[in-house]
């Protein structure tokens, strides 16, 4: 066995223990319990600023981010519904 | 110290060639497309069609690699006709696309594409990880294009002790909160709870590649798997809300109350011959989350494969392609359509 493989074995089994450790320690509600409370926090902070500005556009007449979003999904959707229909015409003309 | 001096010299390595199987775009709806691979000179052998279904978090090409480490390639070498969804990258108008939206109606779109221009009444649907999950919740709700169903280390199961699990369930963790404020779930966090599953896995990366350094055909596989790990996809708002809601903290699919588009989704509705593939060191589906399948289905023709390896490596390695995809590959070719048509002939049965 060379020095290596010697380390290599030393490597492989700090790295086995080190990762179930982590596991463990991520699983844990004592972390898991205040990280998602923080990223909750931060999501909501950051939703309330978003609406703020979008109220604010809007007061001024002018279409928010999320109403393009809108009309653009429901564009989408509507490629969708017509194709649809164009599938079933295909199919009851091939009957 | 070969090795070493090989390492000095990887920065200059030309970028592998990834998803290069020659292949056409036949349908584009939003974002996603359907892609037919070209079939083989000889052409096709078998008459349905496989369809690959990806997971939404990924490119489609880990299913095509490269040149001699690719499933699709090798599946139009054993003369199948094989067509891929490709989900595209979703735009900010995409936080509305909903699990109906993927599950139902564009799988359904491209069953039927694929069946259509096959001549075939139905496609070998084939889901790998969160695609295969998909393909699932498909065939139990619209089972009617489905002529096979195989579900690579597709997770049915979602409370499962596992960290993905833990995490999606944390009461503090809001979800519809995330999405309110992020649109579609960005990749990067995604792929940093992926990296935490086993945060000392990039370590261990690199010390493999110093190891095998001086191997060039590991190196290739290497850059190309990491080519693909590192190219993730976003997730659409309104599918991951479903997803965590539904799948994970209701366990809905596997507790037979998940809806689709208004019509259930049971896993008992499942008829069509199925075929599970779960691999023993999965570190992201633990395999008795993919196993569950095979005691809810109603299907008479099911059959489990069960193998050693991780996630990825197992479906993707050098022994994947001498063991895994000629099984997979056989047990289509003894479900075509012509096939089963000439033994109902020979033994005088017939189809209801």
């Amino acid at each position: 066995m060379n020095g290596w493989d010697i380390w290599k074995k030393g490597f492989d089994a700090w790295e086995n223990a080190t990762a179930r450790v982590l596991a463990e320690w991520l699983k844990s509600p004592l972390v898991l319990g205040p990280s998602g409370a923080l990223l909750s926090a931060m999501m909501r902070s950051k939703a309330a600023g978003d609406q703020a500005l979008a109220t604010f556009w809007g007061t001024m007449g002018l279409p928010t981010k999320r109403d393009q979003e809108r009309t653009l999904h429901a564009l989408n959707q509507l490629q969708s519904r017509i194709l649809d229909l164009e599938e079933r015409l295909a199919d009851d003309e091939r009957r | 110290m070969r090795g070493l001096a090989r390492l000095a010299t990887l920065w200059t390595r030309p970028r592998p060639v990834v998803g290069a199987t020659p292949a056409d775009e036949v349908h584009h709806e939003n974002k996603w497309r359907l892609m037919r691979f070209r079939p083989r000179a000889a052409g096709a052998r078998f008459r349905t069609p496989i369809l690959l279904v990806p997971s939404l978090i990924n490119r489609h090409y880990v299913l095509d690699l490269m040149p001699g480490k690719s499933f699709a390639e090798f599946l139009v070498g054993e003369g199948h006709d094989v067509w891929v969804v490709e989900w595209g990258t979703p735009g900010d108008e995409d936080r509305h696309v909903g699990l109906d939206d993927v599950c139902d109606r564009t799988l359904g779109r491209a069953l039927g594409i694929a069946a259509r221009a096959s001549g075939a009444r139905g496609a070998h649907l084939f889901g790998y990880c969160m695609g295969g999950t998909i393909a699932a919740i498909h065939a139990a709700a619209r089972p009617e294009r489905v002529a096979s169903l195989t579900l690579v280390a597709a997770p049915v199961r979602f409370s499962d002790g596992g960290l993905l699990s833990a995490w999606a369930r944390t009461p503090s963790f809001d979800v519809a909160v995330m999405v309110r404020a992020l649109g579609n779930v960005p990749w990067p966090l995604m792929q940093s709870a992926f990296h935490l599953l086993r945060p000392t896995l990039a370590l261990q990366k690199a010390v493999h590649l110093v190891e095998r350094a001086w191997d060039d055909e590991f190196l290739d596989g290497f850059f190309a798997l990491e080519t693909w790990g590192n190219d993730n996809v976003s997730l659409p708002g309104a599918f991951y809300v479903s997803w965590i809601e539904e799948l994970y903290r209701r366990d809905a699919l596997a507790n037979g109350t998940l809806v689709l588009s208004g019509r259930p989704a049971r896993l008992e509705s499942i008829a069509c011959p199925l075929l599970a593939v779960t691999f023993e060191h999965d570190n992201i589906v633990p395999w008795p989350t993919a196993a569950l399948v095979m005691d809810r289905v109603a299907s008479p023709d099911r059959e489990r494969i069960h193998l050693p390896g991780g996630h990825v490596g197992a479906m993707v390695s050098r022994s994947a392609k001498a063991t895994l995809w000629p099984k997979l590959s056989g047990w289509w070719a003894a479900r075509d359509q012509s096939v089963v048509r000439r033994r109902r002939a020979r033994t005088g049965t017939s189809r209801k």
